[in-house]
């Protein structure tokens, strides 16, 4: 799917919002600048969850709370780590009852949950992105 | 007068500092920041257990250097939030314990507004109201100061990225490091800030709110298009420039609206030389006096909290109860827990 400005990005994440429900892991890839964290300001507000949904990178995750919650997750400092464990990031919600959105969680988060909801953002030279979507697991496969 | 205890673990500086009436008698800091840079920013649990190391050894450093005795002490402060959930809680432990072993008030102070107190250390007390600007690698706040005793009235902060944030993605994608902004800031000073024409988000925005994704992702756009060698002061110089264009003109404005004639400016980003330069020069062009603390006191560190602590003491604020939990998410209206 091709995204020509953040607007659509948004859109985009607002539409993907809809399918969402509690439990889905969904994982965000792609470079610096691809649109990670405008697509899941468009999740969060499909979702309409409480707060402003900015970079989680400073505190590598951060809740929002809703009647379906975001969690919104940056990975990229535990990719060198060695290990994941989303239970060390304290994060004070039940993944099983929110919707789990991981920013360079690709090859890191996949085990949290048998079902992953990837989409790959690509930047392209006239600033516009591609955004492929691949469900894994029974949950996008059934 | 009272003499008071400062903790900080809210980050990866371990930070402890001893303040009696708005003196600075010690400001003792432990750092992993090394420990963190091979991640590429600071990990979590990695800051916890360094704050869980240093604790002690730093606040018995904090003691010497200032030729105190626990027994001397007369109130703890400690910040119980913003900041990292895991880091905040060995700070508020600590705080607690030493607060209840000595039979001491503890104040849970707010991470912000004691970057905005740790002023009075340096300038002397800040004329109120002020409008403050905070900027480092988690937060992006401009804010109205009327009582730093009391609340502080958010008015405008990062729509996406934090400005420090913005540094450390922007050092990545040049391969420079991490932390980013002392390393750009260095390297911009080669550079010309006007080379290349970087966008600043949100400048004709009529709110007080900043954003730097597009920034980050214009440099990155520039930075794989360029054919031949990166010009790195070059983008480093013009890159900085749209960051402290867009800042020190957001925080002019807000002084203006607000009919207010202080600008105070905190925060690890506020080390940043050129910021102090462009906010130095329109702040003059503007009549507002700025106040800037030096680099040591704009990073994270105890005398900022001390600082914050001394003051609430002395306003005869009520301390913090004993089961004062560390609050990731502490909004920046409420000062004290």
């Amino acid at each position: 799917m091709k995204l020509t400005t953040v607007e659509e990005t948004k859109a985009f994440g607002r539409d993907l919002a809809g399918r969402l429900r509690a439990g889905d892991l969904v994982i965000l890839s792609g470079p610096l600048g691809a649109g990670k964290t405008a697509l899941t300001q468009g999740i969060g507000e499909g979702l309409g969850v409480a707060g402003r949904v900015t970079s989680p990178t400073f505190v590598i995750a951060r809740v929002h709370r809703g009647p379906l919650p975001l969690v919104h997750v940056d990975a990229y400092r535990l990719r060198d780590s060695g290990r994941l464990d989303l239970d060390d990031l304290e994060i004070d919600e039940e993944l099983d009852r929110a919707v789990v959105v991981v920013e360079w969680g690709e090859g890191v988060v996949e085990q949290l949950s048998d079902s992953h909801l990837e989409v790959r953002l690509e930047r392209h030279d006239d600033d516009s992105r591609t955004a492929t979507v691949i469900g894994v697991g029974p949950r996008w496969t059934s | 007068m009272p003499l008071v205890l400062g903790i900080e673990t809210s980050c990866d500086e371990t930070g402890v500092g001893i303040v009696r009436d708005r003196v600075l008698l010690a400001d003792a800091v432990a750092s992993s920041v090394d420990e963190h840079a091979r991640f590429g920013g600071v990990v979590p649990e990695v800051a916890s257990r360094a704050h869980l190391e240093a604790m002690i050894p730093t606040v018995q450093r904090a003691l010497q250097t200032a030729g105190v005795t626990l027994n001397d002490l007369d109130a703890i402060a400690v910040t119980s939030g913003p900041g990292l959930a895991g880091a905040l809680l060995v700070g508020v432990a600590a705080a607690k314990a030493y607060a209840l072993a000595l039979d001491l008030p503890l104040y849970g102070v707010n991470h912000l507004a004691a970057h905005v107190a740790v002023d009075v250390l340096e300038h002397g007390p800040l004329p109120e109201p002020a409008i403050a600007m905070l900027v480092s690698g988690g937060h992006s706040s401009l804010l109205l100061v009327e009582d730093v005793t009391k609340t502080l009235l958010p008015l405008g902060q990062t729509v996406d990225d934090a400005a420090g944030e913005a540094f450390d993605k922007v050092a990545r994608l040049l391969g420079l490091g991490f932390p980013g902004g002392p390393v750009v800031d260095r390297r911009a000073r080669d550079g010309d800030p006007r080379a290349i024409p970087f966008p600043r988000g949100m400048l004709t925005d009529p709110s007080y709110d900043v954003s730097f994704s597009g920034l980050k992702t214009a440099v990155a756009r520039w930075v794989e298009k360029h054919a031949g060698p990166i010009p790195v002061a070059d983008v480093c110089a013009s890159f900085q420039e749209a960051v402290v264009d867009l800042l020190t003109a957001k925080a002019i404005r807000a002084c203006r609206d607000q009919g207010v004639d202080h600008l105070l400016i905190g925060g690890g980003v506020a080390a940043n030389s050129r910021l102090r330069a462009l906010a130095e020069e329109r702040c003059a062009k503007a009549g507002i006096v700025l106040r800037v603390p030096r680099p040591g006191l704009c990073t994270d560190n105890g005398a900022m909290v001390a600082a914050l602590g001394d003051r609430l003491v002395d306003a005869g604020v009520a301390p913090s109860p004993l089961d004062l939990p560390a609050d990731s998410a502490m909004p920046v209206e409420l000062v004290v827990a």
